[in-house]
This record gives C-alpha cells, sequence and structure tokens, in this order.
C-alpha cells in the first residue's frame, strides 16, 4: 500500500497517527529563574485570589483603581501559569506537587489538599488565565460606565481564582471549593444588571440549577473519599483502581460516579440540566465570555479529566455520560439553528461543544486517554471567547444581537469581519482553524474507543459526534450568511452597477468605499485599543492555537482515519451548502427564516424546558414546603403553646385558691414551720 | 506556603503575658461588676444617660473580651473547694473543646452590646388599603437614644455573657448547670420585656421559659444521675471514666434524660418550635446572643455531657439522634422556602445548620465531631452576622415581613446588602467562608460513621443532608432575590451605622478567615476530639 514517491516517503495513510503530526521536542533552556516562595501551581490559585480580595477592600469608589488591580491581577495569573509551563518542562516525568494550606486535621479523614499539575492542566491553566485577562481588559472597556464595575471586576478575578483551583486541584475537598464558588461567581456575573428582573431570574435560575445537579456531584466525591479515606484524587483512584478487579467495578465505585457524571452535567449544562446556560445571556458579554468559553461549564471536563481513571473502568457511567452528552450536542445543535439572537447562537453552541468535550471523555479508554477532551476544552476557549467578545463589540455598534440587527455587522465594520469569520470557522471545525485539530481528535478517539474497548458508550459517542460536524456547519454557515449580508448601500451599488467601466480616480466618491471607512472608523473608536488587543490575541489563537494542539506533550497514539476525516468535511460541505441555498431569497439572508414560526419559538424558549423545572421541581417541593410550614405551626407547635396554656391555667387556678389576704390559717401555718425549726435547732 | 508563617505567629503570641488565674478573673469579673453597677444605676439619683451606659458595657464586655483571650491562649485552671460536702469543686479552665466557643462568647458578646437598642413604637393599624405599602417617611433613628430600661437591659446582656462563659468554662458539672441556668432569667427578661410589640411577644416569651425550663430540669436530673452513679461531678473525671461502672440500661436512660434536655436547647427536630418565635420577637442583640451563644450551650453539653461520659448510651440514641437531626435540615431547609418573616426565616436556617452540626455529632468519629464542632462556630459567626443585619433591617423597615415591597438593598444601602449578602453565602455552605467545612465535613462523617452505628441508616441521611444543603442554596437565593436586588429605590432607610459596620466587618472577617483557614479552629480542637472519641 505504502506508495512512495522519489526522495520522499509519505506515511501510509491508513496508519497515520496522531505522532506523525506533532512538533518535534525541542530542548528547553535553563533559563537563570530565581528560587521564588512558593510553587506556580499555588501563585495561579493565590494571584486572582488576592487581587478579588484587594478589589472588594481597596477599590473604594474609583474604577479605574478596580480596572488596574483586576487587570494587574490578570497579567499575575498569566505569568504564573507560563512560569508553570516552563518548570513543567524541566521537571521529569512532567508531573509536580504542592500543598496549599497544609493538611486539615480531620480525625479518621485524611485531607492533605494537595494541587498537581501535569501538561493538560498546565495547558489549560494558561488557556484559563489568558482569557481571563482578555476578559478583564475587555470588562473594563464594556462596562466603563456601569456603576458596579468594580464588584465586576472583582468577581471575574475570584472566577478565575476558582478556576485554576478546579484545574489544579488533586484533592476531592478542593474542586469542590472551586466548583462550588465558580458557581456563586456565575451568580454574581449573571446577575450583575440586577435591577433588572430577566437578569435576577437567569441568576437564580443558574445557581439553583447547578446547584440541584451538585448534590450528585458532592455525594459522589464524598462516596469515593469515604471508600478510600482520603480526599487526596491521586489515592483515591490508587485505592478505587486496585479494587476495581476482574468481575467489573464496585457497586460503590459505580454509584460515585454516575452521582459525579449528574453534577458534571448539572455544570456543564448537559441535558436535563441544559436550560440555565442560554438564559445566563442576561449577564453582561465579558461575563458570557468568561463562563462560556474557559470557565465553569467547561470544569465538568477538568473535574472528569482528574477522574479519568475510575471513568474509564466504569461503564454505567461511560454510558450514562454518553448518552447524556450525545443528546446535548445534537439537540444543542439543532437549537442553536433555529435562534433568532446572535447571543443566544453562540449559547446554544456552546452547550452543544461542552458536551462534545464530555462525549469526548465518554468515549475514551483507558489506551486513548483523556487527553482529546482537554485538547477540545482548549480550543473551544479560544474560538469561543473570540466570538462571544465581538458578538459583544458587534452589539454595541448595532445596538443588539438580534439577527436582524446584526445583519451585515461585517461588512459595515470590516475591522470585526475577520475576527467573527474565524472564530466561526474555529467553531466549525474547518482547517487549519484550532476546531478541526480537537474534533479530528475526537472523532479519532471515539473511533478507536468504538473499535476497541469502548462499548456502546463509544459507539454512540462516535455517531452523534458525526452527526453534529454538519449541524455545527450549518448554524456557523447561517450565523455567517447573516453578517455577510451586503449592506443595503451596497446592494443599491450592485442594482445600478453598470459594469465594464473602470473609474480609477474617484476613489473616495465611491459610497460603498465611503461606508466601510466611517464603519471602520466608528467600530475602532468604539473599542479601546487595549480591549481590541485582547480580541487580536484571542483571533491569532484561534488559528495559531492548532500548534499547541501539536505539542509533543499530548498522547500521541490516537489512530487518524483519513477517510472518515474526508467525509465528515464533506458533511460539513453540503451542510454549508445547503443552507447557503435555503437563505436566498431572505432579506436578511437568515436561512433561520426557513424554520416555521412555531418550532423558532419553541426553540427560542428552550422546547419548555423551563416550565419542565417548574412543574417537575419548583412546584412540588413548594407545594411540600407549604405542607411543611403549616404541620410545625399546627401540629409541632401544638404542645408547646399547650404547655405554656396550661401553665398560665395552672397559675390562675393557684392564684385562686390562695388567698389576698394574710389569715389567721396561714399565721398558724408560719408559727407551726417556726416551733418545727426550732425543735430541730434544739434538738440537734 | 502557610507553614512559613507560623513560627512568625508563634513567636508573636509568646509576647503575651502569662497571668495564670488572673486571665479567668479577668474574663469573668468585668461583666459581673459591669452588670451589677448597671442594675442598680437605675436607683441612683440621676439616673446616668446612654452614653455612659454604652460605655459601661462595652468596656466590661471588651476587657472581658481580653481576659477570655488571654485563657483560651494560656489555659490556666482555677480549682477551689466550693460546696465540699456535695463534693463540688469551683471549676473552671478550658481545653480544646471550650476554647473556641468561650473566644465566640466574647467576640459575640462585644458585637451584642455595641448594637444600639431600639424599641420600636407600638403599631399603629394601618389603612386597609395602604397594608401591603410600606411608609415613606419619616426615616427610622438608627443611633442611641434614651430608652426606658436601658441600663437593665445592658446589664441583662452582660448577664447573659457571664452565665455562658462560665458554663463554657466550667470543669465541674453543678457549676456547668449554674452557668447554663444564668443566661436563661436575662434571656427571658431580654424577650419579654424589649422585645418587639409588633409580634405575639407574650408567646415567645412563654415558650421560652417553657422550653428552657423544661430543659434545664431534664438535664438537671441526669447531671445528677451521672454524678451519683459516678459518685464526683468532676467533668475531667467523668470523661476519664468513659462510663465505666454505669449500667447499659443505666447509661441509656441517663443518655435519653440528658439528650432530651439539650435537645430542646440545641433545637433538634421536632423540639424546635420555640426558636422562629423568640427571635422573632427578640431585640437585635438578644437574637444574636441566642443564636451565636444560647444554642452553642445545647451543642456543647452534648460534647461535654454525652458523648464521652455515656458512651454506650449515646451510641444506643446516635441513630435517632442523627436521623433527627437530618431531618431537621430538610424541614427547616422547606420551611425557608414558604416563611413570610425575615427574621424567622434566619431562624429557621439555624435550625437547618443546627442539624447538620447535630448529625455529624451523632457519626461518632473523630471526623464528625471535628466538623460538628467547627460548624457550631461557624453557625454562631454566620447567625451573629445575618442576625446584626436584619435585625438592622427590622428596624429599619419596621417589619421584617417579605411580602411588603421594600427598597432592594443593593440599590439604597449597599453596605447591608453585602453583609447580608456574605452571610446567606455563608448559610448556603459557600466555600471560603466559615458554613462550608461543618457541612461537607457533616456528609463524609454521615458516610463514614463509627463502626458502631448502622451504616445503611446513616448513608440514608448523608444522602438527605447534601440534599438539604441545596436546599440552604434555594433559600439563600430566594432572600437574595428578594431582599437584596432589584430596581426599588423607596422607601429610603439609612444604611449601617458605625457600630454595625464595626460588627458587620468584624464577623465578616472572622468568616472568611475561618472559611479560608479552616486550619486554624481544626487544629486547636483536633486533641480534645481524640480525647473525647478515646479511640
Amino acid at each position: 500500500m505504502s506508495r512512495t514517491l522519489p526522495g520522499i516517503s509519505l506515511p501510509d495513510p491508513s496508519e497515520l497517527s496522531w505522532a506523525d503530526l506533532q512538533l518535534p521536542s525541542l530542548g528547553i533552556p535553563a533559563l537563570p529563574v530565581p528560587d521564588l516562595w512558593g510553587t506556580p501551581a499555588q501563585w495561579a490559585v493565590l494571584v486572582p485570589l488576592l487581587a478579588a480580595l484587594a478589589g472588594v477592600t481597596l477599590s473604594g469608589r474609583s474604577n479605574r483603581l478596580a480596572a488596574w488591580i483586576g487587570v494587574a491581577g490578570g497579567l499575575g495569573t498569566l505569568a504564573a501559569t507560563v512560569w508553570q509551563l516552563y518548570a513543567l518542562a524541566l521537571t521529569p516525568g512532567a508531573r509536580r506537587t504542592s500543598g496549599t494550606l497544609g493538611a486539615l486535621p480531620l480525625g479518621e479523614l485524611d485531607a492533605p489538599l494537595g494541587l498537581v499539575v501535569t501538561w493538560p492542566l498546565a495547558l489549560i491553566a494558561v488557556t484559563v488565565a489568558t482569557v481571563a485577562l482578555v476578559v478583564q481588559v475587555y470588562a473594563r472597556w464594556y462596562l466603563w460606565y456601569d456603576p458596579r464595575y468594580r464588584t465586576f471586576a472583582a468577581t471575574v478575578s475570584l472566577f478565575t481564582a476558582a478556576m485554576l483551583l478546579t484545574v489544579h486541584a488533586d484533592d476531592v475537598l478542593l474542586l469542590i471549593v472551586g466548583w462550588e464558588v465558580m458557581g456563586w461567581c456565575s451568580f454574581l456575573l449573571i446577575g450583575h444588571h440586577s435591577t433588572k428582573n430577566a437578569a435576577r431570574r437567569a441568576a437564580s435560575k443558574a445557581l439553583l440549577v447547578t446547584r440541584t445537579a451538585d448534590i450528585g456531584f458532592v455525594l459522589g466525591l464524598v462516596i469515593l473519599a469515604g471508600g478510600a479515606g482520603t480526599t487526596s484524587i491521586t489515592r483515591i483512584v490508587e485505592h478505587w483502581s486496585s479494587s476495581a478487579t476482574v468481575p467489573g467495578p464496585s457497586t460503590g465505585l459505580v454509584v460515585a460516579m454516575l452521582l459525579v457524571v449528574v453534577g458534571v452535567a448539572g455544570k456543564s449544562a448537559l441535558f436535563p440540566f441544559q436550560d440555565w446556560l442560554p438564559d445566563a445571556m442576561e449577564g453582561p458579554t465579558p461575563a458570557s465570555a468568561l463562563i462560556h468559553a474557559a470557565t465553569m461549564v467547561a470544569a465538568g471536563t477538568v473535574v472528569l479529566t482528574h477522574l479519568f481513571e475510575l471513568l474509564a473502568v466504569t461503564d454505567p457511567a461511560r454510558l450514562l455520560l454518553a448518552v447524556l452528552a450525545s443528546v446535548t450536542v445534537l439537540g444543542a445543535a439543532l437549537l442553536a439553528f433555529a435562534q433568532g439572537d446572535l447571543k443566544r447562537l453562540l449559547a446554544w453552541s456552546t452547550v452543544s461543544q461542552v458536551a462534545l468535550m464530555l462525549a469526548a471523555l465518554a468515549a475514551a479508554t483507558p489506551a486513548t486517554g483523556p487527553d482529546a477532551a482537554a485538547q477540545h476544552l482548549v480550543a473551544h476557549a479560544w474560538f469561543k471567547a473570540l466570538l462571544f467578545l465581538s458578538v459583544g463589540w458587534l452589539g454595541v455598534l448595532v445596538g443588539g444581537t438580534a439577527m436582524a440587527l446584526v445583519a451585515s455587522g461585517a461588512r459595515r465594520y470590516r475591522v470585526l469581519r475577520r475576527r467573527l469569520a474565524w472564530g466561526l470557522l474555529g467553531l466549525a471545525g474547518v482547517p487549519p482553524f484550532v476546531g478541526f485539530f480537537s474534533k479530528e481528535l475526537i472523532l479519532g478517539a471515539a473511533e478507536v474507543g468504538a473499535l476497541t474497548t469502548g462499548g456502546v458508550a463509544s459507539v454512540i459517542v462516535l455517531s452523534s459526534v458525526g452527526a453534529a460536524a454538519p449541524l455545527t456547519a450549518a448554524y456557523c454557515m447561517r450565523a455567517w450568511l447573516v453578517l455577510d449580508r451586503r449592506t443595503d448601500a451596497e446592494q443599491l451599488a450592485a442594482t445600478y452597477h453598470q459594469g465594464g467601466v473602470e473609474r480609477i480616480d474617484d476613489f473616495f466618491d465611491e459610497p460603498v468605499v465611503l461606508h466601510e471607512a466611517e464603519g471602520l472608523e466608528r467600530a475602532e473608536a468604539a473599542i479601546s485599543s487595549s480591549a481590541r488587543l485582547g480580541t487580536t490575541v484571542l483571533m491569532l489563537m484561534t488559528l495559531l492555537g492548532a500548534a499547541v494542539a501539536l505539542l509533543p506533550v499530548w498522547r500521541s497514539d490516537v489512530h487518524l482515519n483519513l477517510q472518515l476525516l474526508l467525509v465528515t468535511l464533506l458533511l460539513m460541505l453540503v451542510a454549508a451548502v445547503a443552507v447557503a441555498l435555503a437563505a436566498r431569497g431572505v432579506r436578511t439572508r437568515d436561512a433561520g427564516a426557513r424554520v416555521p414560526a412555531n418550532v423558532s419559538i419553541a426553540a427560542e424558549r428552550g422546547l419548555g424546558a423551563d416550565y419542565a423545572y417548574r412543574l417537575l421541581v419548583a412546584t412540588p417541593v413548594l407545594a411540600l414546603a407549604r405542607a411543611v410550614a403549616w404541620f410545625d405551626a399546627e401540629v409541632l407547635d401544638a404542645w408547646v403553646r399547650g404547655g405554656g396554656a396550661g401553665a398560665h391555667l395552672l397559675g390562675r387556678a393557684g392564684d385562686w385558691l390562695t388567698p389576698r389576704r394574710a389569715t389567721p390559717a396561714l399565721a398558724l401555718v408560719l408559727g407551726a414551720v417556726l416551733v418545727l425549726a426550732g425543735v430541730g435547732v434544739v434538738t440537734r | 506556603m502557610i507553614d512559613s508563617l507560623r513560627p512568625a505567629g508563634r513567636q508573636l503570641l509568646e509576647l503575651v503575658p502569662d497571668l495564670g488565674a488572673g486571665w479567668v478573673v479577668l474574663a469573668l469579673a468585668p461583666l459581673l461588676v459591669g452588670a451589677v453597677t448597671l442594675l442598680t444605676a437605675g436607683r441612683w439619683p440621676t439616673a446616668p444617660g446612654h452614653t455612659a451606659i454604652r460605655a459601661v458595657s462595652v468596656g466590661a464586655a471588651v476587657v472581658s473580651s481580653l481576659g477570655v483571650a488571654g485563657t483560651a491562649l494560656h489555659r490556666p485552671g482555677v480549682e477551689l473547694p466550693w460546696i465540699p460536702s456535695l463534693g463540688v469543686w469551683l471549676r473552671l479552665g478550658v481545653d480544646g473543646l471550650s476554647t473556641p466557643l468561650v473566644l465566640l462568647t466574647s467576640v459575640v458578646g462585644v458585637v451584642a452590646v455595641l448594637l444600639h437598642l431600639h424599641v420600636p413604637p407600638p403599631p399603629r393599624p394601618a389603612p386597609l388599603e395602604d397594608e401591603d405599602v410600606a411608609a415613606t417617611s419619616p426615616i427610622p433613628l438608627v443611633r442611641s437614644i434614651d430608652v426606658p430600661g436601658l441600663a437593665t437591659y445592658h446589664a441583662c446582656l452582660l448577664l447573659v455573657l457571664l452565665g455562658a462563659l462560665v458554663a463554657f468554662l466550667a470543669g465541674d458539672a453543678i457549676l456547668f448547670f449554674v452557668g447554663f441556668e444564668l443566661v436563661l432569667v436575662p434571656m427571658w427578661v431580654l424577650v419579654a420585656r424589649y422585645g418587639d410589640p409588633g409580634s405575639d411577644r407574650e408567646g415567645a416569651a412563654a415558650r421560652f421559659l417553657m422550653v428552657t425550663v423544661v430543659g434545664s430540669t431534664l438535664m438537671l436530673v441526669g447531671l445528677l444521675g451521672v454524678a451519683t452513679a459516678t459518685g464526683t461531678s468532676d467533668l475531667a473525671r467523668w470523661a476519664e471514666l468513659r462510663g465505666e461502672g454505669i449500667a447499659p440500661g443505666t447509661q441509656a436512660a441517663l443518655a435519653a434524660v440528658l439528650l432530651l434536655g439539650l435537645a430542646l436547647k440545641v433545637p433538634v427536630f421536632p423540639l424546635h418550635t420555640w426558636l422562629p418565635w423568640v427571635h422573632a420577637t427578640a431585640p437585635t442583640a438578644a437574637s444574636v446572643l441566642l443564636a451565636a451563644v444560647l444554642l452553642k450551650l445545647g451543642t456543647y453539653g452534648i460534647v461535654r455531657l454525652v458523648v464521652p461520659v455515656v458512651p454506650d448510651g449515646f451510641a444506643l440514641w446516635a441513630p435517632l439522634l442523627g436521623g433527627l437531626g437530618v431531618t431537621g435540615v430538610i424541614w427547616a431547609g422547606l420551611a425557608c422556602l414558604v416563611e413570610t418573616d425575615l427574621k424567622r426565616l434566619i431562624a429557621w436556617s439555624s435550625i437547618a445548620h443546627l442539624g447538620f452540626v447535630v448529625l455529624a455529632l451523632a457519626a461518632g468519629t473523630e471526623t464528625g465531631l471535628q466538623a460538628a464542632l467547627f460548624g457550631n462556630v461557624a453557625h454562631g459567626l454566620v447567625a451573629a452576622l445575618l442576625f446584626v443585619v436584619v435585625g438592622g433591617l427590622k428596624h429599619r423597615w419596621g417589619s421584617a415581613r417579605l411580602s411588603v415591597a421594600r427598597a432592594a438593598l443593593r440599590e439604597g444601602t449597599p453596605r447591608l446588602g453585602a453583609a447580608l449578602v456574605l452571610g446567606m453565602a455563608a448559610s448556603m455552605g459557600l466555600p471560603g467562608l466559615a458554613g462550608f467545612w461543618g457541612e461537607i465535613g457533616a456528609v463524609y462523617a454521615a458516610w463514614a460513621p463509627a463502626a458502631d452505628r448502622p451504616e445503611g441508616w446513616f448513608r440514608l441521611y448523608a444522602a438527605l443532608a447534601a440534599v438539604g444543603g441545596a436546599l440552604s442554596v434555594a433559600y439563600g437565593v430566594r432572600v437574595l432575590r428578594e431582599v437584596w436586588s432589584g430596581d426599588r429605590a423607596e422607601p429610603r432607610v439609612p444604611d449601617a451605622v458605625r457600630t454595625e459596620r464595626l460588627a458587620l466587618r468584624l464577623l465578616g472577617a472572622l468568616v472568611v478567615l475561618l472559611g479560608v483557614l479552616p486550619v486554624l479552629l481544626l487544629a486547636v480542637t483536633a486533641p480534645a476530639v481524640e480525647a473525647v472519641i478515646g479511640r
């Protein structure tokens, strides 16, 4: 089969593996880094934490100071994570551990509270730190006149600290700490405009839905720790791996992992918990970018990466995760297509893409490892942050993100054109953008799993990931067609275009050129240069991030199936062409307008999931609460009331029986007492 | 990282001189002197004004808290014969179990005496059509004024503190009982005389009296029973004996009586109904003391008088106790979802948190006991913080009803709003704040209980406790959504005044400190916990 050209030897396409694509290993020069206090992992958590604390306590009424604290904290965090990359490159075995507060004296339970970092975690940490820094810079522009900017900046710092703690945690207690703090920060960020009822509702919903799922998360981790007698993840994995013997994993492990998967499903907005995430669009755009791109929803992937060795041997948990993730990948991609608002389209695409990461984890086997999910996490962080921040910028320029408003946006504001285009290409997974590489890896891993020991879970994931690729391409194409629609001026010019006559001297008289120049000026004047620089960094990473995926630090033994790859690309192309055809004849070039109105409305309402939450959870719980309150007041309290009333009655009775004045009989009694006392004294 | 800071802290502490028993005297005497001075102040030819009264009261509490700090640091012991014929000694001292609680008492005591007393005027009947509309004027006074009976009020606060400190410092069962009882009457006066006249003051005071008197009587019976069985009332000796020489049947009976008496105080479901009533009526400072100090006497009593003293009897009742604790968590969490009075809601949340503490205690492991002690102190701080905020709000609003439309705290009174957010976050068990470690520890302890506990039941309790944690988030979100955020800016009320700011900052800083560095507290209690569990 091997075709050998003279001089060049190409690898056999059927034998192509990831290792053939990876960049070569380079030696790392030993830089004269001074011996600093603490480890980079500690600093990566501590710096944003201190920035949050300083932002709350020091900034007073100065937005400027708050911004400096936030941005400086972001820079410090980024420096710590980059330093960590360097330190990790010099560490043999590429695994570093460190402590935090010291072990907790919790009796029988051993709680070392350690941190750990390996290559995937270190790269995720850098991504998180970069996105957080860009968000801080962007928020300074976006919320310039916002009276609550100081709280916002501090919350973003705290959010970053919590995410980095989750990334680095080698302890289930620290995992829970980071996990819950992120949930709380998302409550504050989504509810930032707390005078808006919709924002308040969305914030409450996000916290309640995720925290309800966290019942499973907390219990699952407690079961894991309870079996091992320690909270150290390394030791938990050792303990439970050794107990998972030939007949299969023990019941305890299965229950624990199922519960953890439920918790992860809540935070990562998998079906049936998905509905909080699109509502979270009520938060300001930088908050959406942070929550959707690198933190919060991605935390589930990080946690399951930590616990991957246990997940991979627990088939029921993998199956549950595969089913939930597959349903979500496809359902959310379909819903994204029908949204009438660009920001909500992106929100549903996040639901779909995060489910894709988790699907990769479900499909992976111990042989393939969890790297595909981590790579997609990193890739997704770049293009999703870019898309959110660019759309937020566009929203400021055109006054909203509804499809009708953003139409022609990429033409009117040329500076946004490349940002939006690259972001959508990355999201769709078109080569050579980051999304392409990470999705290929997921496909490869799922295929290996399906062909080897992965079982049903891998097969489900492989089919759903394959089906999701054209769907993703479809909604990306739809968004792009709307954004790239010709402006009215251009259309008019085209209508009256005579053709054939080339005029070169009146360049600046062209209405199109003038319009474009004006748009460019407006767009650039609207945003601060630092925020623009931030989006530029993200844009470059959407392209160059592929190099990260090709670094030789990832596992390289994934098999690549070129035929599968070509078929996927072909399907994407077909979907895109179909969308383009559907968009013809619609004024805004919106293929979504072909969707029937009632379907479109149902999709915008998330198919009634909110109603289902209220009907199935909120209403019964409140009814139970009313019953409890009634029972408490009428039954349980009755004996106390009765006791009080009884004592009152007794007192009344005694009062009534007792004479009010001293009577001879009382004098006799007193006298007798005195005599008795006297007798006692005398006869002693 | 943190290790390199430890030696510096140790050296700093070594600078404090050791006054021996002087520290104990310094802790108790100012409270006694202050209380007596204030009680007699009403009979002076010229009654002192509110400034002088507050100065005396705050001075006494601050000096006493210095004494408590010294006592906690050097742990001196006082041992004097008191009633030799009964073998009762005046033993005062601290160990790992009581150190956090005496410190908590003195901190919360300072906060309580700092707060201004406002006796609200009797409510005017509102016109029917304006029932759900809050009055817009006048803006309530939130600084101190000459309230009739202010001196007695402060004297009662100081007496409550004195009683609580005596109970926590006591090394003798009878002395413990004396301290326990000393708290009740001044507390009753605070509720019945200084309580909110708009609420059911009679009902609240009657409930408080009923429950505490029944509880103390049962406890006294239990204490005398143990003292008879062991022949001593020395608590240290009781703990050493570990129930030796007490027949299993007697142990079970004694444990039942003691637990019943203390459960009324904690309070454990279904004996909890008095707490929301009393909190709804009590003035702010009394609510703070009630939540942060009085309820702690119950849990401390269980740890001190039951767990090590009649271990077999406790083991017998532990499954029931744990079940009641976790029922309380769920029950109170549900009640919070529909409660219409903010102050009562916080009282309910107290019941839920103490349910976690009781569950952790019942698990019978060192982890459980550590979690229980931590949760106990954390609840004291968080509840005190919340009651300072909510009590202040109740005074400003005229009532604490949630059905009335008020100005959103975030818009009108950001300081009080921030404190409420911090308090509710801690109450939800948010990590990084004090409430977290006790709750997660309780869930863990219930999942992995001691060997002689029925594992299946306790695992069920663990699952229910996790559900209770989610319920606490639900009611926390409810409070924040209804009170903290919103678009109303009317009716305007004043933001936190200086004393409130001081109190809130102090408590808030402690809540964050314990949440971030739980090891500070866990390290203090760890040796004592080993001794109590004794395995």
